[in-house]
């Protein structure tokens, strides 16, 4: 908890935080402050940005700021989703392998091995397409994917607790393994859980809109940041600056996530970003 | 490390004398083996992400039978069809049957145009190898080159603009790279192709510009991770004592970093490469969908939006095992370059 304290207090951590709270803000009102409908055509098609039209207009007249402001809930609360559902299928297997025996520890690490090698966004598209055209069956999909780099994470925390001097002194005063969890190892695994979460997010934000980019997931009209750039990419020599609006949303997002992870990470103290890294690929070399 | 060091030093390559050395057949046999020994480690990852990809087959709705004969078919009509696609057998008969079939180069065919699965990705998969070999080139290249800069340039000007240029790098969606490449070198300045493919056989010149941009868009990402990863792992590496040794007895400055240092400080760099390789071959649907290339990847969306399960299982099988194929040999890459590294394998 206090690396992330600190962290917010470091200038990078304190941008991140502002940036992020400023999406989340948009992401929940933006429907309601969007100046006119963003569902509306209109005569006036492909206008280069004006006092009436702040980011100008689409082939069809709409407005592009009413729709990424429109777009906002669908294009950032899907990726929260899809990255819950990853924390959920990814930490509990993680933290248990270290305590439930060999033939689970087996099992669960051969089942995300299997996961890491599926390719990430052609499944997702598979698996939102032929499970029924949604995009909860896609975020199913992208959690799912996410889960081993969970798994991971909480796993080499839990291991390297696990054998520590004082969870072994806690073992022999009695304390029961799930107390154990609970007030030894999960502490130490929170940080660490913070950053990576922080980048799945921005991972699951790239690739939502990715896939709504693809139209996946979509009901047309309806306004996602991936889609707009979609409408604009038959119309890019008359409005060439056209997908630079809401792809700095997009981009704005997941630098701020980035940088937040960057900063925890920095702010806890854990050098050990390359090590990860190597323990990941280690992971992808599938021993 | 350390011993790594001292052989270096026992034998430097300028000075080797042949009989020290392997011959070419036995690196080629040695290396051939550990690819080989990494494949079978391999299998039952196979078996699991193969299930995975199969029961999405076993969970959809499409029912290939009405799909096929539409709305018009009587029960009978449906059944007869549901024989012949081999639906009415239990699930797991059936995996075992479309694995086994599948070791056999035969994937089945499409529900709808009745080609055989195999038939349209080896059409395909050239395309999409292509690009990602040009992607893995381009990123390797620029990463390289980006990266080894910047650590020995450590906290100079060119080093502050990697660390942004990267970070910035790795905010930008797929698409959006894509799409600027095309704005800028397709309309604003045009010069290469928008999208498209010409094949080798159409003038290596022609193939070449139809290959530049998607490979372009493809690598950014891996790119900049790799440059970053690169500048993290030489910067480190570059504070050993063994490399200040290196250039206390005199070796030139290309030689130390070139040689002493990259191939310790590069393990990072090239495991994060080997992350990516399977981002090159399966995320490359956005790449080949804008820019119109008749991939793999392109094949597999379209085939999934239409519910051709043979098609889609068959596209992923193919891309399952061109990654544990090519993650493989990142492996033997990276015992290559550090054995230190077989010990945390």
């Amino acid at each position: 908890m206090k690396a992330i304290t600190d962290a917010l207090r470091t200038r990078a951590g304190a941008v991140a935080a502002i940036v992020l709270a400023a999406v989340l803000v948009l992401a929940v009102t933006g429907p309601f402050l969007a100046p006119y409908d963003a569902l509306k055509n209109s005569a006036d098609i492909l206008q280069p940005p004006s006092a009436q039209h702040w980011f100008g207009t689409d082939y069809l007249g709409r407005d592009v700021l009413s729709r990424v402001l429109a777009g906002a809930p669908a294009s950032v609360f899907t990726a929260f989703e899809a990255v819950a559902i990853g924390l959920v299928i990814g930490v509990v297997p993680g933290i248990t392998s270290v305590y439930l025996g060999r033939a689970y520890e087996w099992i669960t690490l051969r089942i995300m091995d299997g996961l890491i090698a599926l390719p990430f966004l052609i499944f997702a598209i598979a698996v939102a397409a032929l499970l029924g055209n949604a995009v909860h069956q896609a975020m199913v999909a992208v959690g799912i994917l996410l889960a081993p780099s969970f798994y991971r994470i909480t796993r080499a925390a839990a291991l390297s607790h696990a054998g520590a001097q004082y969870v072994t002194a806690a073992q022999l005063f009695g304390a029961s393994t799930w107390r154990v969890l609970r007030t030894h190892v999960w502490p130490k695994i929170v940080p660490t859980l913070v950053v990576t979460t922080a980048n799945a997010t921005a991972s699951a934000l790239l690739i939502v809109s990715s896939l709504t980019f693809l139209g996946i997931g979509v009901v047309p009209p309806e306004p996602t940041w991936g889609g707009i750039v979609a409408g604009d990419l038959g119309y890019l020599a008359q409005r060439p600056y056209g997908p630079v609006f809401p792809s700095l949303f997009i981009m704005a997002t997941v630098g701020a996530l980035n940088l937040l992870a960057d900063a925890i990470r920095d702010a806890g103290g854990d050098r050990g970003r390359a090590r990860t890294l190597m323990r990941g690929a280690r992971r992808v070399r599938l021993t | 490390m350390t011993a790594l060091d001292l052989r270096d030093r026992a034998a430097p390559p300028s000075a080797a004398p042949a009989s020290s050395r392997p011959g070419p057949a036995a690196l080629l046999l040695r290396a051939a083996a550990a690819l080989s020994r990494g494949l079978f480690i391999a299998v039952p990852v196979m078996l699991v992400s193969t299930f995975i990809t199969f029961m999405l087959g076993g969970l959809t709705e499409q029912d290939p039978a009405s799909v096929v004969l539409g709305d018009s078919a009587t029960p009978a009509d449906v059944q007869r069809m549901r024989e012949a696609f081999g639906l009415d057998r239990p699930l797991l008969l059936r995996y075992v049957t479309w694995l086994w079939n599948a070791l056999h180069g035969d994937l089945g065919a499409s529900w709808f145009t009745k080609i055989p699965v195999a038939q349209s990705i080896a059409e395909r998969l050239p395309v999409s190898l292509s690009v990602a070999a040009g992607a893995l080139l381009i990123a390797v290249v620029l990463g390289g080159v980006f990266g080894t800069l910047a650590a020995v340039r450590q906290g100079g000007l060119l080093d502050r603009t990697v660390t942004v240029v990267t970070s910035v790098l790795a905010t930008v969606p797929g698409f959006v790279a894509a799409v600027a490449l095309i704005t800028v070198f397709a309309l604003i300045v045009p010069v290469l192709p928008a999208g498209g493919w010409a094949p080798p056989s159409a003038g290596l010149g022609t193939w070449a510009s139809f290959l530049l941009l998607p490979s372009l868009a493809l690598s950014l990402d891996a790119a900049a991770d790799v440059a970053r990863q690169l500048r993290t792992g030489l910067a480190g590496t570059l504070h050993e004592n063994y490399i200040v040794g290196a250039r206390m007895r005199g070796l030139p400055g290309r030689r130390v970093v070139l040689v002493h240092a990259l191939r310790n400080g590069a393990g990072p760099a090239v495991a994060v490469l080997g992350m990516h390789v399977p981002r090159l071959i399966g995320g490359a649907v956005i790449t080949e969908t804008v820019f119109a290339l008749p991939g793999i990847g392109e094949l597999t969306k379209s085939a999934a939006l239409s519910g051709d399960v043979p098609v889609v299982q068959g596209a992923l099988l193919v891309t399952i095992a061109v990654v544990l194929v090519s993650s493989a040999i990142v492996n033997v890459l990276l015992v290559k370059l550090r054995p230190a590294a077989r010990r945390e394998l």
